[in-house]
């Protein structure tokens, strides 16, 4: 029988970035985008096999190491004013089992010319599968890819 | 224009009812059950009701405290292992505004024959528009209004 627990947990991570809150936040709310740099793991596939990005709407995405375990994500849009926040909750699975649920908050600050991203996990770590430090590694590299994500789609002044 | 800010908070609300992880599962579950503890516990006119309970289901509620100021609740169920515990996001609205969303979790642990129930919210509390300490007292007040319902059915079966 599965030992039952429950591990919460909140993550704050934040970066400031050379790029508008404006294209920061196109970065957050299209497929194509995301699809670069919204992947957890260093090398590992995603796939989108749902895409609305809209209050009320959401997105059902799958990623893994290749070879390994499939993550399957299903999120739900709570809020989203442009350029500013976006504000959506999580469930996640892993070989039909349920591993994490969390609420994620975006903020789009302006900083000077640039904009000041902090993201907020408030997240439930669901009877051991899942840890703490798997996703801040994880929040760490996306975060670090959307900084190259940004320079790749800089227009040039 | 709306100031716009986001306020993270966790708090956690832990109670022991005189009755089986089952008997306060089913106050949860039970349609007729929820409807005298949760959906009517303060007695305000509902608008529109709707509840789905199962994982992917939704529960959703418009009710109106003093005939003008419209508030929506809209729940979504993430995980539900029978007696044992419920993880569903929640987001709440007053009029066109969305005040808060939040991740919660209510877990249903047997102590002798009766249950200590722990109850977990993770929120982000929009625009200033409600407080923290507000919220927690009326989940404190909702979990009250359970304990009256489980003596009230107790005493009936």
């Amino acid at each position: 029988m599965t030992e039952r627990s429950i591990h919460h947990s909140t993550i704050v991570i934040e970066r400031t970035y050379d790029a508008s809150p404006s294209r920061v936040f196109a970065a957050w709310s299209t497929r194509e985008a995301l699809l670069r740099w919204g992947n957890p793991g260093d090398g590992w596939d995603l796939a989108y096999d749902h895409f609305d990005f809209r209050v009320g709407g959401g997105d059902i995405n799958r990623f893994g190491p290749r070879g390994g375990p499939t993550f399957r994500n299903e999120t739900t849009y709570f809020d989203i004013v442009p350029d500013v926040r976006i504000v959506s909750a999580s469930s996640m699975t892993s070989e039909g089992k349920h591993i994490f649920a969390s609420l994620i908050t975006a903020e789009f600050i302006l900083a000077g010319k640039g904009c000041r991203l902090i993201v907020t996990e408030q997240g439930a770590f669901l009877d051991g599968h899942d840890k703490r430090a798997n996703h801040e590694a994880g929040w760490s590299e996306m975060l670090d890819k959307l900084r190259i994500e940004l320079l790749r789609t800089q227009v040039a002044a | 224009m709306t100031d716009r800010s986001v306020t993270h908070a966790t708090f956690v609300i832990e109670r022991v009812y005189d009755a089986s992880p089952a008997r306060v599962f089913k106050a949860f579950s039970d349609p007729a059950a929820r409807n005298r503890w949760f959906v009517k516990a303060d007695n305000w006119p509902i608008a529109e009701y709707t509840f789905d309970f199962r994982v992917g289901g939704r529960e959703t509620g418009r009710f109106s405290p003093d005939g003008t100021m419209m508030v929506y609740n809209e729940t979504i169920y993430q995980d539900i292992v029978p007696d044992n515990r419920m993880i569903f996001a929640y987001s709440m609205m007053i009029g066109d505004k969305r005040i808060s969303s939040s991740l919660a979790t209510v877990e249903l642990k047997a102590e002798g024959t009766k249950t200590r129930l722990f109850y977990t919210e993770q929120g982000a509390f929009l625009d200033g528009l409600d407080k923290v300490a507000d919220r927690e007292k009326g989940c404190r007040d909702l979990y009250e209004q359970l304990a009256l319902e489980l003596e009230r059915s107790a005493a009936i079966a």
